[in-house]
């Protein structure tokens, strides 16, 4: 069959980093190539140069055989390439059609035309068989039917290859099912589809070929059905991942945190948490599962403080915390570990003394009367630092400096350092950050388990989820569901419970 | 001291004088929606308007016709504009500050230039100062009530309105302003289809100072012939709280126009009447906290009642 | 991105602060130079020499002792004013309001002065500059309010009591606190014991001068040194991360924003107590503007005010002088000042400055 797309010995380097060393890959049309890494395995980038986004160093980039140039999306669209983002670039005021047609409205005149507007992606959709209802307005759309438009967006402009940046991240997997079905039609209709994606058991199930990277290097393009997620993953990493833990159960009796009847309102107003019911357990890492998106966001900023609640009881040891400040909530021995770290996690600006104290700075012997103590702040970070081997040049530096991972260590040496906690809360921890910071967060949150903190985990990572948790729950739609104790069969209830299916609801 | 009464003060003419007062901050907060829109909230609305103001004199001096004034002021403002988005938008300086200091900026060298240019300080007043006269729209004229609140307005007062119409338009039918809407949004959804997001800053910054300096021009053009030091008393400034009021949409924005309009006319008004003139000239002023703080509690209502029936039908589902 | 090179090899740290240090110095001297030739091109345009007419500044601000103190006298309400906007922008509060707290401020040491009698000078002044302090901070009230409970952006709050404080005391001093002897439109004249002493004979230099660094050096020590000044900046570099970290949010808010009203109020007081020994209309002519520009100026820095405010006094104080030896009007500074901060906003140079030292150095 005939080449749809290529890349020939394609080098591009950053500051410091080289994204694509050499990348050499072919894909044939109406095929469906799968391209798969560890975070910073250079696939993005070399997507991105695909589509015009980035130029590269030296190579070259064969479409259909001819060899092009591609100086900005605008090429790339024109030549066929459209690319779907991980994270939705749609405009949240549009409706889906508008959103679509973005770039290329019908006009009548100097107006845009609405009716031919319309017409014209109800057309494209139906041709494609999609599902979608594109009068809505994009910001009210779900998840799904966000990704929809996209690949219309794509569709619209006439692609007939598809580039789509994990895909399924923030799909469950009922969405997941119904996605692949979408891409096997499109690939009968002639479109040929590359897609990024680091879940393997999805790219063993919808890809013909997949082709592993690992340092900017492609390490080779094997046919899925000669392969396995075994070999896949060690081609990716070069070494076994970790393994899970030892399970405990629980006692009811310990437990050191309790959410009674917790209920919370996102920033649309509508109800996000939806009278959950929640008790960890002393020693016990609590994993909590769900797509992002089903409102756990909410209920960890209503457990931390930082967004009011409806209704709802939260005790920690015994000790009512829902009405105290985060202070107060955090002083009662909480940790948290937010998902967004560079939004709530760190300042960016700030040196790193100035991140890793700031959970207490201002009891003693950091604070005395009403200034800072310099000398215990500045050993402190230094200790916090080495013992959390944060790499870095010294303590006054500016904390965005730092990498991912580094970034994360701080976070973790800020939370975990200096007091022991009696709950950790932990959000997509590991999300974003390389092998070796992942172990090592990995490992901090079970030490602290086994030294008798309660753990809780959340994590859109299902894997992540499974090697680490004793119990799992899952977040679907504001409501919580038990998946029980870890054994064989976890995942299959997991997933069950992630896309909505029956289940007992509120943990006990 | 005249009658404090009702209907002495509330005459047609205040209403009338409500257009005429609106109109400059009408101009400006247009030429902010455009920038705003686009992402960039342009603090230096103030410093456009007494720029186009000044220029717009010395236009009218100088070719002895108000459109000749309302060309030199289109010219500086744009020049004006240009450098705050050269600023901003190539070499990355804040916006806020950048604006800050074009304003302090403007001040400064209106001021020199009018005793360079013009031979005069503090204020400017000549018979060769050619401003607009008031039009009659034929037919209107003669309808009671709505001929005295509608006719015999300076020309630029039609232009203000109908440029609401016409933002709106722009904004929400043309595939510019969706464009231009999209940049100001998610600026990476428009990048990744090929549009510019600086090229349409930049117009949304040039359309500001484009209507900015007809916001100036009437100041100085058309009811006053003249130019005074730090005439435009903050307008900008009330622009800015119009464009925050409306959010950046053209016609929520021109409802606070027209109550920031009458709170000046009807300041104006009072004096007549004695009142103490420092006391009614807080009142626009006054009026925009008033506006922001009720606007800000009706949102939230609004929103209370939102969730409140979302709730039920919820329970209802159960 | 896996980061594949070395760590770069470690420069020793004096070498560091003599570029960091060097960068800064070199970029304002840059910049002074831009804006400078700009202003003598303006004059020369203008048909007057250049020359002459930056003689004739200088000469008025630091021409001899007497003069030079009263350029200090200049800029102390100019350091008052750049350390209440450096407090507020320290902590991403955009306080535009400087000017009316200002206003505020000086009208309450006035009311303070003139109606109190009886009084002996080391408890008069006191009161006068706390009446300043505590008008300033009051007048922040409705701002903080709308902001922490409505969400109203406090850039156009600010605005509006600028406008609302200086047509409010403009009231005051008509009508109910008028004063028929004064010339120009002007409270009642300060008591002698609520007047500041002055420091040098024949000069208007007082002890506010004193007052105004004295707060520049507290300043610093708050921001950097003290548990409050370290919340308000991490607030300001991060109001979710400070928040998720347990830093009081609101309070922070509320402090720098009244802190700042306070310190530009004392300024005005001191420019009453001080200077004018009245409230008079007009007796700003944009100082609160000023101490903003001022703030940027110094990069946020208390310490780093005090140059700055300098610079900007000598500009006020030779301006004068200026025009009154050769014509070249006071306008012509304000443009000065105003391409000065153009340059400031943009820091074009650092980077290209930074690199070339550094290569010097290593």
């Amino acid at each position: 069959m005939a080449e749809a797309i290529a890349a020939d010995n394609i080098t591009k380097t950053f500051p410091n980093v080289t994204a694509n060393d050499c990348v050499t890959v072919s894909v044939e049309e109406g095929t469906i190539r799968a391209v798969v890494g560890e975070n910073g395995a250079g696939k993005t980038t070399l997507m991105k140069i695909l589509y015009g986004l980035y130029q590269p160093d030296s190579g070259t980039i064969r479409i259909k055989g001819e060899e092009i140039k591609l100086s900005n999306p605008r090429d790339a669209i024109s030549r066929g390439i459209g690319m779907v983002h991980q994270h939705f670039m749609l405009v949240p005021s549009f409706t889906l059609a508008q959103n679509i047609v973005l770039g290329v409205e019908p006009k009548k005149r100097i107006f845009i035309d609405e009716n031919q507007l319309n017409e014209s992606v109800q057309q494209i959709s139906e041709k494609y068989g999609f599902d979608i209802d594109t009068q809505k307005l994009a910001v009210d759309a779900s998840v799904g039917e966000q990704q929809r438009a996209e690949i219309l967006k794509a569709l619209y402009r006439g692609a007939d290859i598809l580039i789509l940046d994990e895909p399924t991240a923030v799909l469950t997997d009922m969405e997941t099912k119904e996605l692949f079905v979408m891409l096997r039609n499109l690939m009968k209709s002639g479109i040929t589809i590359l897609f990024i994606s680091h879940k393997l058991r999805e790219v063993l199930e919808i890809s013909d070929e997949t082709t592993v990277m690992r340092n900017g290097k492609v390490v080779g393009t094997v046919k899925t059905s000669e392969t396995d997620s075994h070999k896949l993953a060690e081609m990716m990493v070069g070494r076994d991942t970790i393994g899970g833990r030892i399970r405990t159960s629980c006692d009811v009796k310990d437990a050191v945190l309790t959410i009674e009847n917790l209920s919370v309102l996102d920033s649309r107003d509508l109800q996000a948490v939806k009278n959950v019911s929640l008790k960890l357990c002393k020693g016990e890492i609590l994993g909590v599962a769900g797509v992002d998106g089903n409102g756990q966001e909410e209920f960890v900023e209503a457990i931390m403080g930082l967004r009011p609640k409806i209704k709802g009881k939260i005790t920690i040891d015994g000790k009512e915390i829902q009405d105290l400040s985060t202070r107060g909530i955090r002083e009662s021995g909480v940790a948290f570990i937010p998902s967004d770290r560079y939004r709530s996690g760190i300042a960016m600006d700030a040196l790193i003394w100035e991140n890793i104290i700031a959970g207490d700075y201002y009891s003693e012997p950091f604070s005395n009367g009403l200034s800072l103590v310099m000398k215990e702040v500045l050993d402190t970070s230094e200790k916090l630092v080495k013992k959390f081997q944060v790499s870095t040049p010294g303590l006054k530096v500016k904390t965005g400096n730092l990498s991912g991972g580094n970034i994360q260590r701080v976070i973790a040496g800020r939370e975990l350092g200096l007091k022991e906690a009696k709950v950790v809360i932990a959000s997509q921890p590991t999300r974003g950050i390389d092998i070796a910071g992942t172990e090592a967060i990995r490992q901090m949150l079970l030490e602290y388990a086994n030294r008798g903190a309660g753990v809780l985990i959340l994590s859109a990572d299902l894997d992540e989820v499974l090697a680490l948790s004793d119990r799992i729950v899952v977040f679907y739609e504001g409501e919580i569901s038990d998946a029980g104790y870890w054994d064989e069969d976890i995942r299959s209830r997991v997933g069950q419970l992630m896309t909505g299916g029956e289940g007992e609801n509120n943990a006990k | 001291m005249g009658n404090l009464d009702f209907g002495s003060i509330f005459t047609l003419t205040l209403f009338a004088a409500t257009f005429r007062m609106a109109t400059p901050i009408l101009f400006a907060t247009m030429g902010g929606i455009f920038s705003s829109q686009s992402g960039i909230f342009n603090v230096g609305l103030e410093s456009l308007l007494i720029i186009g103001a000044f220029f717009a004199v010395v236009g009218s001096v100088k070719t002895g016709d108000p459109m000749g004034g309302l060309l030199f002021a289109v010219v500086a403002c744009l020049i004006a504009t240009l450098i705050f988005a050269l600023l901003h938008l190539e070499l990355k300086a804040n916006a806020i500050i950048v604006g800050l200091a074009m304003n302090i900026f403007a001040a400064g060298m209106t001021n020199y230039l009018l005793v360079e240019m013009l031979d005069a300080t503090g204020v400017y007043q000549s018979d060769l100062i050619i401003g607009f006269k008031e039009v009659q729209i034929p037919f209107i004229k003669d309808i009671p009530f709505l001929g005295d609140l509608v006719s015999g307005h300076f020309p630029l007062v039609y232009v203000a309105f109908l440029s609401v119409w016409a933002v709106y338009l722009i904004l929400y039918k043309t595939p510019f302003g969706f464009h231009l809407r999209a940049v100001g949004e998610k600026p990476q959804a428009a990048e990744s289809i090929g549009i510019n997001p600086k090229k349409m800053k930049y117009f949304g910054l040039l359309v500001s100072g484009l209507m900015s300096a007809f916001g100036g021009t009437f100041l100085s053009l058309s009811y006053l012939n003249l130019f005074a030091e730090g005439m435009t008393a903050g307008r900008g400034w009330l622009a800015l709280a119009a464009i925050n009021f409306g959010g950046s949409k053209p016609v929520r924005s021109l409802i606070a126009c027209l109550i920031f309009g009458f709170a000046d006319a009807l300041a104006v008004r009072l004096q007549q009447f004695g009142l103490p003139s420092q006391i009614v000239l807080m009142l626009p002023y006054v009026s925009t906290l008033i506006v922001l703080l009720f606007s800000a509690m009706s949102d939230e209502r609004k929103k209370k009642m939102a969730a409140s029936k979302h709730k039920r039908l919820n329970t209802a589902k159960a | 991105m896996l980061n594949k090179s070395q760590k770069p090899t470690e420069i020793p740290i004096y070498k560091k602060i003599i570029v960091g240090a060097g960068t800064q110095i070199a970029n304002y001297i840059i910049i002074l130079f831009i804006s400078i030739s700009i202003g003598a091109l303006v004059i020369f345009l203008s048909g007057m020499d250049p020359l002459t007419a930056y003689l004739a500044l200088i000469k008025g601000a630091f021409g001899n002792w007497i003069k030079t103190a009263d350029t200090l006298d200049r800029s102390t309400v100019m350091i008052l004013a750049g350390i209440a906007g450096t407090l507020a922008f320290r902590t991403n509060v955009i306080n535009l309001g400087l000017e009316g707290q200002l206003y505020i401020g000086a009208f309450a040491a006035a009311l303070v002065g003139f109606s109190v009698t009886g009084l002996s000078k080391a408890v008069h002044i006191p009161l006068c500059l706390l009446a300043g302090m505590l008008g300033g901070a009051m007048w922040t009230l409705p701002v903080i309010y709308m902001k922490l409970r409505w969400n109203i952006t406090e850039l156009v709050t600010t605005l509006m009591m600028n406008y609302i404080a200086i047509r409010f005391t403009e009231y005051l001093i008509a009508f109910p606190f008028k004063d028929p002897t004064a010339r120009l439109a002007g409270s009642p004249v300060l008591e002698a014991s609520a007047r500041l002493p002055k420091l040098i004979q024949g000069s208007t230099l007082n002890i506010g001068f004193i007052i105004a660094i004295a707060t520049a050096i507290f300043s610093f020590w708050f921001l950097f040194k003290s548990k409050t000044g370290y919340e308000m900046r991490m607030v300001g570099l991060n109001k979710d991360f400070a928040a998720a970290s347990g830093i009081p949010v609101n309070r922070s808010y509320t402090l720098a924003m009244m802190m700042s009203g306070a310190i530009v109020g004392l300024g005005g007081a001191i420019m009453i107590t001080g200077f004018f020994g009245r409230f008079l209309g007009s007796f700003s002519s944009g100082y609160g503007w000023d101490g903003m520009m001022i703030a940027l100026l110094a990069q946020n820095h208390p310490l780093g005010v005090i140059p700055a405010s300098l610079f900007y006094g000598a500009l006020a104080n030779g301006a004068l002088a200026m025009q009154s030896a050769t014509g070249v009007p006071q306008t012509v500074v304000v443009m000065v000042k105003g391409t000065v901060m153009f340059f400031v906003t943009v820091m074009v140079f650092v980077r290209f400055i930074r690199r070339r030292l550094t290569k010097w150095v290593t």
